[in-house]
């Protein structure tokens, strides 16, 4: 055998081995899911059993709180973490940093502007809420694509002119809100905070649609996008076009935030830690997938339970929670990198 | 450019005459833009009632307009921006990135998260407390950054955003589950030079002049540290030391600004850039003309938020904000990644 | 317990879902007969529309503006959103009636628990928010569980026609008219005591709502939060918004510091919100400790007076409001 045989028979053993790995974590994040998908049907203002439950789902016991309230915010909060956790990994792979998010470039600020210009200068009915803010957000992060796409590419840009106009989109929301009449802005920072409370299925089919098919093509896409990983000129040597595998990946990223922020509201961090997280229980290169979706679907629904339970009965805002989780993310990146000095 | 030609540079005098007319150049600069601040404002007051109020002032609501609202404000916007673009100096001439400022970093976040904490908990009342705040704050941020962050220019810079999104995640938080504690918190989310003038704010303006004064006292050796930590060790400089300084003064400096103004991003960022070539390289004088120019910024940004808009006024960090973002994006788009 | 609490969910979905099908059906009956008062049901309209609500309510679920308005009418309250900043006005009796209510939603309308409103199985839920916020609310899922009658001010002085509309809906109008009696003879009352002192006065109001940290202070006109009950005393209030806008915003303003002379420099006499205790708060002060303000024709003659409960939502609120303008104005007649 020659020697570069041996070197791909132990990349394949390797990958091999990665990849039984993965499928573990991915089947220990799924039944995590389930769980934490089970205990949010039971949670409620009053608890129900989980034979009551799973009776309820398979259609022989009717409950309208657990059918159409707890279940499509349960499914929300998996679906929407799954969302922001693929998210995230498309952008860190793009920016090739562990910080980077959709967030960074300013899609949460831009969304927010919408939903601000929906509150005070339109009437704010929920319709134009979500309208508005998706609109802002993917206007926001097509300036900032367009701004850093030019003469090449560089992660690196992509972040900083995020930065850039994600502070002035901040200051203009400041200065919206600075300026609405009272109510109005109390309004406007309850929403700003990011929230699954009420959705209901007839919210969700839309979302649900757009953020399928956006997941399929990331997922059929996954391979080449890994591929982009060791380096641009190796990646068009392998003949994967560049920047159109780019732009679907930008797409990709945006459309999932935007879909989510249009329902919930902005929700922060859950796609900044969940590729992560997905990515040191794979052990694998790269930021894959399914374990980011995966991680991230567990997070939003905990972020949520937790949400739920720490002022019942006061429904907090499950931005507020997941906030605090990106804390504790930061956290814990600080003491690695302590542990290795 | 060799490290033998950059010292050679740096020690030579021959550029020192057009620099100090530079200098006073800016100085010029900065005394204009002062008088235009207090001659500006909602209160249309005549040129000539400017003059007298400043030289014989006689108690009359222009007069009193002048002296009493804008002078103080004016001296405010001049401590507070020299204080920001004399830390971003300081910072990014300690991590070696020009991207790297109070503000992006998330040290000023801190140091406004500390200051709500502290209030809302009734510790941070009086000026000393607030300033005591505010500068554990902006130690306990910059440390958490530089930590986390130190591994790359593009991550420290990551790190600060996010530190900032977290406090200010928080800080939304606890103003939605107690919200008359935090109704603070709201002059903590925008900085300000509005409605300063009877706070009392001698203890901040104190420390900031004596850590401006510092910063100056510390520039020799950060210039041999900026050449390099080997050629700054065969300098005879303490490079730890050195380095512990600087980081004290930019704390001190970023926590002071923001105790007094709330947070104000850019400033720190912007002025070092534009000075940066006038100083080529000599870090004394990227400090001075930052000192000056600074202020020039602040002030320039604080007529602006006054007049630009027929509706009112503005907090001045929102036009920071709207004149450091085309300044950032201008600088990535210049220098690019390899710069970094 | 477990089994007892599933059942209780059991009966709440019950009655829910007879709830809505009772809503349904009147709505019919409504479209077929058009008249209000029908089978124990009636049409009331709000900001939502016409909504069948129950004629005499036994449980009802009160959020925003509608909890003060709601404990101080006694109406069958089983729910209530928490309400802080209408915490000082209530009496020691309707605080202890406040604290002990179940709380089923927050402060601001996101933080509603549904399912809360749904356990406490109210036969009506009286939304005190302005419309915007309605945005904030499924409004489809709170019909699913009780009738929802959405009423708020747009502004600031139409408290007494919102605080009457939420009474009416819980059906504790009665009482409602009571406390108003009682409100407007005191007015009359003290209307007539300061006549003499007032007629003629032109005042001005600084606001509670002003933010030092853009250098602004409140000012208030006529029909606002700190001057309609002082109207109603007989106190004239001149001037008007400059730019005026929606809402609260027609009626005051937030000039900069700078411009306390422009505002105020032709008041006569210059009242100003203060809190319950009497402190003056932070933006109130900021504008009163100006040189400018020592500059003022009325501050030099000594025509200021504090208000307290400027944030009187109610009728028997705005008897302590009555109460701090008479002790505040008492000095006038001394003049």
């Amino acid at each position: 055998m020659s020697a570069a045989g041996v070197r791909v028979a132990a990349r394949v053993a390797v990958g091999l081995r990665a990849e039984r790995r993965t499928v573990l974590v991915c089947s220990v994040l799924v039944a995590l899911m389930l769980g934490l998908g089970l205990l949010g049907l039971c949670y409620g203002a009053s608890w129900a059993s989980p034979g009551k439950v799973l009776a309820v789902l398979a259609g022989s016991e009717h409950s309208v709180v657990i059918r159409d309230w707890r279940l499509p915010r349960v499914t929300a909060g998996l679906v929407f973490g799954a969302a922001l956790g693929v998210s995230g990994a498309v952008f860190q792979n793009l920016t090739r940093n562990p910080l980077g998010s959709p967030d960074v470039i300013g899609l949460d600020a831009g969304a927010y502007t919408g939903a601000l210009v929906a509150l005070t200068v339109l009437s704010g009915t929920s319709a134009q809420l979500a309208g508005a803010s998706v609109l802002g957000g993917l206007l926001v992060s097509a300036v900032v694509y367009l701004l850093s796409a030019d003469r090449g590419f560089s992660g690196l840009r992509l972040v900083v002119i995020g930065i850039a106009v994600n502070a002035m989109v901040t200051a203009l929301n400041s200065w919206i809100v600075l300026r609405a009449e009272l109510e109005v802005a109390i309004a406007a920072v309850g929403w700003s905070a990011g929230s699954l409370n009420g959705v209901d299925w007839a919210d969700l089919w839309v979302p649900f649609w757009v953020i399928g098919v956006l997941l399929a093509l990331a997922a059929v896409r996954s391979r080449a996008m890994h591929q982009t990983l060791l380096g641009d000129a190796l990646a068009v040597t392998t003949g994967v076009s560049l920047n159109r595998l780019r732009l679907l990946m930008v797409l990709v990223g945006v459309g999932c935030t935007a879909t989510v922020t249009a329902v919930a509201g902005p929700i922060a961090f859950i796609a900044l830690a969940a590729p992560q997280i997905g990515r040191r229980l794979a052990g694998a290169p790269g930021i894959p997938l399914l374990p980011a979706a995966l991680a991230g679907a567990v997070l939003l629904q905990g972020a949520d339970l937790i949400a739920q339970m720490l002022l019942a009965p006061v429904a907090l805002p499950v931005g507020v929670v997941s906030t605090a989780i990106g804390g504790c993310y930061l956290i814990w990146l600080l003491t690695k990198e302590v542990g290795r000095a | 450019m060799t490290v033998a030609d950059r010292v050679a540079e740096v020690t030579r005098g021959g550029r020192e005459t057009p620099r100090v007319a530079l200098l006073l150049g800016g100085l010029v600069l900065l005394a204009v833009t002062a008088v235009l601040s207090v001659g500006v404002g909602a209160h249309a007051v005549p040129p000539t009632e400017v003059v007298r109020a400043l030289f014989d002032p006689r108690g009359t609501d222009d007069h009193v307009i002048v002296r009493d609202v804008r002078l103080p404000r004016a001296l405010l916007a001049v401590a507070v921006g020299a204080a920001l673009a004399a830390a971003g100096a300081l910072i990014q001439t300690l991590a070696r990135n020009p991207l790297a400022e109070p503000g992006v970093l998330g040290v000023t976040a801190g140091a406004g998260f500390a200051v709500t904490v502290g209030s809302a908990l009734g510790l941070a009342g009086a000026q000393t407390g607030q300033l005591v705040f505010a500068v554990a704050g902006s130690v306990l941020a910059a440390l958490l950054v530089m930590a986390v962050g130190r591994r790359s220019p593009l991550r420290l810079v990551l790190t600060g955003v996010a530190l900032t999104a977290v406090l200010n995640g928080i800080a939304l938080g606890l103003r939605l589950m107690l919200p008359d504690t935090f109704d603070a918190y709201r002059f903590w989310s925008v900085g300000t030079l509005a409605g300063r003038e009877q706070a009392p704010l001698a203890v901040p303006l104190t420390a900031i002049v004596l850590s401006l004064a510092g910063a100056l006292l510390l520039s020799r050796p950060l210039n041999a540290l900026a050449l390099g930590e080997s050629v700054a060790q065969t300098l005879g400089a303490g490079v730890a030391r050195t380095r512990t300084a600087a980081l004290v003064l930019i704390t001190v400096l970023s926590g002071a600004a923001t105790a007094v103004a709330g947070p104000i991003l850019f400033v720190g960022l912007i002025v070092p850039h534009l000075v940066r070539r006038i100083a080529a390289g000599s870090v004394p004088w990227l400090l001075l003309y930052s000192m000056v120019l600074g202020p020039v910024l602040l002030l320039a940004a604080d007529i602006g938020s006054r007049v630009l808009l027929p509706t009112g006024e503005v907090p001045v960090a929102i036009v920071t904000a709207f004149l450091g973002g085309p300044a950032l994006i201008w600088a990535v788009r210049r220098y690019g990644a390899g710069s970094l | 317990m477990l089994a007892h609490r599933s059942a209780a969910l059991a009966g709440a979905l019950a009655l829910a879902l007879a709830l809505t099908a009772c809503g349904s059906s009147s709505d019919d009956a409504d479209t077929a007969g058009g008249s209000g008062e029908k089978g124990g049901t009636r049409v009331f309209t709000a900001d939502n529309g016409k909504v069948t609500i129950p004629a005499r309510p036994e449980r009802v679920v009160a959020t925003g503006y509608a909890v003060p308005a709601l404990i101080e009418g006694d109406a069958p309250l089983v729910g209530i959103s928490s309400w802080q900043r209408g915490e000082p006005l209530l009496s020691d009796e309707d605080l202890a009636t406040y604290k002990k209510l179940t709380k089923v939603a927050g402060e601001s309308a996101a933080e509603t628990n549904y399912e809360a409103i749904a356990e406490a199985e109210p036969d009506l839920i009286v939304l005190g928010v302005p419309t915007p916020v309605l945005g904030d609310i499924d409004m489809d899922r709170l019909k699913s569980i009780a009738p929802v009658v959405a009423v708020g001010p747009t502004v600031p002085s139409q408290w007494r026609e919102v605080s009457r509309k939420h009474a009416d809906a819980a059906g504790v109008l009665a009482s409602h008219e009571a406390d108003k009696a009682a409100y407007e003879a005191k007015a009359a009352e003290l209307r007539k005591k300061y006549q003499g002192v007032l007629s003629g006065l032109e005042f001005g109001h600084i606001g509670a709502y002003g933010d030092t940290s853009k250098g602004t202070f409140q000012r208030e006109f006529g029909g606002s939060w700190g001057t309609s009950v002082a109207q109603d005393v007989g106190a004239a209030y001149y001037g008007k918004v400059k730019k005026a806008g929606p809402g609260s915003q027609s009626v005051s303003e937030y000039p900069s510091v700078e411009e306390l002379s422009d505002s105020l420099g032709e008041a006569d006499a210059i009242t100003y919100s203060v809190n319950p205790d009497g402190s003056v708060p932070e933006s109130v002060k900021y504008a009163m400790e100006s040189k400018l303000w020592k500059n003022l024709p009325a501050v030099k003659d000594g025509r200021t007076f504090p208000i307290a409960y400027t944030e009187a939502a109610t009728y028997q609120d705005a008897m302590k409001t009555l109460d701090a303008i008479d002790t505040s104005f008492a000095p006038l007649l001394d003049r």
